[in-house]
């Protein structure tokens, strides 16, 4: 029995040593220790043992059979190893082939811009007010002291639906929409659609503006500088130099034409800004009292700015656009870039 | 407005580089949108003398010269024949490049040394034609550049003028801009009429018979003119600032205008019938013929210039055929007259007729510059056309235009800009500006401005003034002490934002189309003719026809940019817009402007990847989306009919979004008709969505439901059914049954076909069951399912599979 037990171990040793695969470890698994195995076999003759042998053959099987339970674990382990070595050898992908994925959808660079402008006076203290595009004369021109027949009007080509309703060549009239319906404090910006009659590769008779008003007690001209350099310096990076010169504009007085260092020569002189270093980006100036009468606040008790910028130049700036038409083809292999 | 630095040099003491005296400009308001630098480039030629002339040893026609170019004597041969030794010429010496490329080089003609050319005014571009070498004046500094010596080298500035700056439409009224800048005195040309013969009366008269546009109207008489073309320096000087030369005369009008900025008009006064001016409003559809040879159709708006008979000018913008300077002309009227400013405007833009004379007058002239120009303007043609002018001036004056005095106080200026000035540093700014100041409090000034500045009238204008001549650099920057109050977005606006970041997330490029379109849409989006889309705004003045109408919905753009993008081979796309679209409403002045969805979808559902099938698009693409957009609102109760569609769908792939009872859009494949008519070729799926109506239906969820921490269950049903029947209504069905335990219910199969019976269709439903308080039986979940089964077999009449 002892030798036959031996013989076993042996035998069942060797192969398990001979055995490179799962399979074949749990055939040798029943070979040796199944219901029908070599082991449970030789188990079962241990009734006929004399009485006094059983205790000592019993324990001899028991170590054989922990012994080999014990190797076909170590066995199977290795060969799990070696299995999953081999399967991280062998397996490779051309990681260079390019990923499933669903269409990337990307928003107009007009919208991207307006977006991120009103985030930044939304940061100030701005809030956003909308008003409409098909407007009335008043909010549009009388309102904001352009008289009629006033050579102002000039400056501004106006596509009209009737003598009294035209559809709105700024974004201005929500300033004066907004100062009737409230009382100062007022601090808003207002993004939108606006139209006029002119179309070349600068100009398209559809654009966008976004505009800014402030009103409150004791508000300066130095005020208007130091919230439009915050914008300046957020928007275009900090240390962006920034330039007021004076200007006209009949709903502001003072006025001034806002310039900032060119974002392409930082102001070194290049053909995006003529040479000149500067960039033309904004208008502003101090809201004229004329306004403020038409609105009916008192212009000795409060003052403001307001100030105003075309979103498609800021886009060309931004993101380096030579012609404006690009903004409004609608070609979604200009559009998917953003 | 384009002047010259030369010239400005005249009225003003100013020797800045041209690009800081550009920099000055723009910086006090007048922006300089462009420099030009003349007459530069031919440094090289100089003014030298001729120290000897022999002939040519090897040739008849040539010279030998030595000319003496302020530092050597240099060799050089010639051709001309109109010099002699002492004459002073202009030497190009080795290294010039003369007009057309042509480089001088040392050189040996005919066996002789040459270093240098003596040159012709034509070879240096200074006149068309020339006959012999340049002979300069004797008093020409040696060795200088040439351009220098003659004064030729200059700067031209484009200025941009803000409407307001009238007073800056003249070489004057620039450079006392510049003098009140930096401080120095304005010297304005002495003029000298000098007069002879009868009084100016005896020759003309002026009434005024409509003093309300014409407030005053002054006169000179010059009789014995001779026309002619004007000396060079005149035409150049017109030339520079973009002015075509006439005639001497016409010309000294137009040099008036440019270094004056006020308007002046020379009649031939013998064309004047009577002798008599007559300023009176046109009668109306008077015919009038202007000197640009169009007639002109005038009405009683319209003020003119007459004699006893007829119009003779346009007052204030252009001048009569009938009596216009020519070469014959002998005796002149000259006008120098002041107009209303909105009169002169609102003829100019009726008639279309914009002139350098119009542009002054419908901006402000100066009513008391009116003597000054035409004494300047009668002494230059009595110096250039000879003649004799006429004792006195005509000055008729019925409307006085008096200075404008404004109350100002240095508090309020520097309160408002922010700056710290004293009473004195303003008081300095006003008189720089020729202001008259006087001070009648501490800080309070009584200023009395000039009748030239007409854009000043108030004390926000001198405040204007205060900023713009200390510099607005100078004006510090600060940050506003304003009071603190929060206004977050408003819904509109956060639900807009998140909506189109939802329609990125989508896969959905964003496009902007414009807000206008072609009345000739509607026939083809095949909308019936009494369809309130075709109920429009539409433009007064429009660019095209094309863009004539403002849009009443967002596909046809959609449907254009398709088309546009598939002609470019970009095949599969996915594109929304969110913009308004513009309702003419009844009984309201302005049109309703509510906020759109529109999607497109057409090619494939995704971008192909490699080794995948190709799936195109479909209706329930678009569908799928609007799911999304519908869920992400938390709209109700949403139903989806395919009754009452838009004739642009397919009738068979298209419904109707419905929220309670409310429709909220519509989707489906646009009809072949349609996408025939904008020229596509695939087909195109499209959604659109009233975003007005999804806010006002918008519920935020406020209460969520813990989810079950038991194991779901699920059974799936295969059913027959009548081919009719919608989905919809076997989920609505089992959902109907209000079971707890019905966690969830979904289509996973349709299947309509050979081994389907003929009107029928076969739909596979997979319930889900969970409880939310225990782990559910099979038996539990069996007594269930047999109630769903029920009722759909006694509701819909489905047989189970």
């Amino acid at each position: 029995m002892k030798e036959q037990l031996d013989q076993l171990l042996q035998d069942a040793l060797r192969e398990i040593a001979g055995v490179n695969s799962e399979d074949s470890l749990q055939e040798l698994r029943v070979k040796y220790l199944g219901k029908k195995g070599a082991l449970t076999s030789l188990m079962k003759g241990l009734g006929s043992l004399p009485a006094d042998e059983r205790p000592l053959v019993g324990q001899m099987v028991n170590t054989v059979k922990s012994q080999l339970e014990e190797q076909l674990a170590e066995a199977l382990t290795g060969v799990r190893e070696a299995a999953k070595r081999e399967r991280l050898q062998s397996e490779r992908l051309d990681v260079t082939l390019p990923g499933r994925r669903g269409g990337r959808g990307t928003k107009h660079p007009v919208s991207l811009v307006i977006e991120e402008i009103s985030e930044i006076f939304g940061s100030l203290g701005f809030q956003v007010a909308e008003g409409p595009e098909i407007e009335l004369d008043f909010y549009n021109f009388e309102a904001l002291n352009f008289p009629k027949d006033h050579p102002a009007r000039d400056m501004q080509d106006t596509f009209f639906v009737d003598d009294n309703i035209l559809l709105r060549t700024h974004t201005s009239p929500v300033q004066v929409r907004t100062m009737l319906k409230h009382a100062p404090p007022v601090r808003i910006i207002s993004p939108g659609t606006v139209y006029r009659c002119d179309s070349d590769a600068t100009h398209s008779p559809m654009f966008h503006q976004i505009e800014g008003l402030m009103v409150d007690k004791g508000v300066t001209f130095g005020d208007l500088k130091g919230v439009l350099t915050t914008f300046v310096n957020q928007y275009f990076g900090k240390g962006t130099g920034v330039r007021l010169r004076p200007s006209f504009f009949p709903f502001t007085e003072p006025s001034a034409e806002v310039d900032i260092a060119c974002v392409m020569c930082r102001g070194a002189g290049c053909r995006v800004c003529k040479q000149s270093g500067w960039l033309e980006i904004l208008g502003a100036g101090m809201i004229d009292p004329e306004v403020y009468r038409h609105v009916g606040y008192d212009s000795e008790s409060i003052s403001g700015f307001a100030f105003g910028m075309g979103i498609e130049r800021i886009a060309m700036l931004k993101y380096g656009i030579g012609d404006m038409r690009l903004l409004f083809e609608n070609d979604v292999r200009f559009l998917s870039q953003f | 407005m384009i002047i010259t630095y030369n010239w400005l040099k005249e009225f003003v003491d100013c020797n800045l580089p041209a690009e800081e005296l550009a920099d000055l400009l723009t910086m006090l308001g007048l922006e300089v949108e462009a420099i030009r630098h003349v007459g530069g480039g031919l440094d090289d030629v100089v003014v030298a003398l001729v120290e000897s002339k022999d002939r040519h040893p090897n040739a008849d026609k040539l010279s030998l010269c030595k000319v003496n170019n302020g530092r050597e004597i240099l060799d050089v041969v010639c051709g001309a024949q109109n010099f002699k030794a002492g004459d002073k010429v202009a030497l190009a010496q080795v290294g010039a490049v003369l007009p057309g490329d042509f480089k001088i080089k040392r050189s040996k003609i005919r066996g002789e040394e040459s270093c240098g050319m003596l040159c012709s005014e034509k070879e240096l571009g200074l006149s068309a034609e020339s006959s012999g070498i340049m002979i300069l004046s004797p008093d020409l500094p040696l060795g200088v550049p040439l351009f220098d010596a003659l004064g030729l080298k200059d700067t031209i500035f484009e200025v941009g003028l803000t409407p307001n700056r009238s007073d800056c439409l003249s070489v004057v009224g620039i450079a006392r801009e510049v003098a009140a800048k930096l401080g120095k005195k304005l010297n304005l040309p002495r003029v000298d009429v000098v007069e002879a013969g009868k009084s100016v009366q005896e020759f003309a008269s002026v009434t005024i018979e409509a003093p309300e546009l014409c407030p005053r109207y002054t006169a000179r008489y010059i009789s014995g003119c001779t026309v002619a073309p004007s000396p060079a320096w005149l035409v150049k000087r017109l030339e520079s600032v973009g002015m075509r030369s006439i005639n001497n005369v016409v010309d000294v009008t137009n040099y008036v205008l440019m270094e004056y900025g006020h308007p002046l008009h020379a009649f031939d006064a013998d064309r004047l019938d009577g002798a008599k001016i007559v300023v009176r409003r046109a009668a109306d559809g008077e015919r009038f013929v202007t000197l640009d040879g169009q007639e002109r159709v005038l009405d009683a708006s319209d003020l003119t210039i007459r004699d006893a008979r007829r119009g003779v000018a346009l007052a204030g913008i252009m001048g009569g055929e009938n009596s216009e300077i020519h070469q014959s002309t002998t005796n002149i009227l000259l006008e120098s007259a002041y107009f209303n400013p909105s009169a002169i405007r609102k003829t100019s833009k009726r008639l279309g007729l914009h002139t350098e004379s119009s542009h002054r007058f419908e901006r402000g002239a100066d009513v008391n510059i009116l003597l000054i120009a035409l004494d300047r303007a009668a002494a230059l043609i009595a110096e250039l056309a000879g003649g004799s002018t006429a004792r006195g001036v005509i000055d008729e004056y019925p409307t006085k235009i008096i200075s404008c005095t404004i109350d100002f106080r240095a508090d309020r200026c520097n309160e408002l800009l922010g700056i710290v000035l004293s009473a004195q540093d303003i008081r300095g700014i006003f008189e720089s500006l020729d202001f008259e100041v006087m001070e009648c409090a501490p800080g309070q000034f009584k200023v009395t401005v000039p009748t030239y500045r007409v854009d000043l009238e108030r004390e926000i204008d001198l405040i204007e003034e205060v900023a713009r001549l200390n510099g607005y650099e100078k004006i510090p920057v600060t940050m506003p002490k304003a009071r603190v109050f929060s206004d977050r977005p408003t819904r509109h606006q956060r639900y807009e934002r998140q909506l189109r970041s939802l329609m990125v997330g989508e896969g959905f490029t964003e496009i902007i189309t414009f807000s206008f379109m072609s009345p000739a849409v509607f026939d083809k989006l095949l909308l019936d003719a009494s369809d309130p889309r075709r109920n429009v705004v539409r433009l007064r003045n429009p660019l095209v026809e094309e863009q004539s109408v403002m849009r009443t919905t967002l596909l046809s753009g959609m449907l254009e940019t398709a088309s546009s993008n598939i002609n470019h081979r970009s095949l599969d796309l996915c594109m929304f817009e969110l913009r308004r679209i513009y309702q003419p409403v009844a009984d309201q002045e302005l049109p309703h402007e509510p906020l759109y969805l529109a999607g497109l979808i057409t090619g494939l559902r995704r971008p192909a990847g490699w080794g995948e099938e190709k799936l195109p698009a479909d209706f329930f693409d678009a569908k799928g989306v609007v799911e999304v957009v519908l869920d992400a609102f938390g709209i109700p109760a949403v139903t989806y009919s395919a009754s009452s569609v838009d004739p642009f769908y397919h009738p068979g792939k298209s419904c109707v979004v419905n929220s309670s009872g409310e429709i909220l859009g519509s989707l489906g494949e646009i009809h072949p008709d349609v996408q025939d008519n904008f020229g596509i070729t695939q087909k195109v799926y499209y959604f659109e969505l009233n975003f007005e109506k999804l806010l006002s239906k918008a519920s935020p969820r406020v209460t969520v439901k813990a989810p079950s921490r038991f194991p779901d269950t699920f059974r799936d049903i295969a059913m027959l059914l009548a081919e009719d029947t919608p989905a919809a209504s076997v989920i609505g069905t089992i959902m109907g049954l209000k079971i707890r335990e019905i966690e969830s219910s979904s289509v996973f199969d349709l299947y309509k076909g050979a081994s389907i019976p003929q009107g029928q269709k076969s739909l596979a439903v997979r319930i889900r069951y969970r409880s939310s308080e225990k782990t559910l039986t099979d038996d539990e979940v069996g007594v269930l399912h047999r109630r769903v089964i029920d009722a759909l077999v006694k509701k819909l009449g489905v047989s189970i599979r």
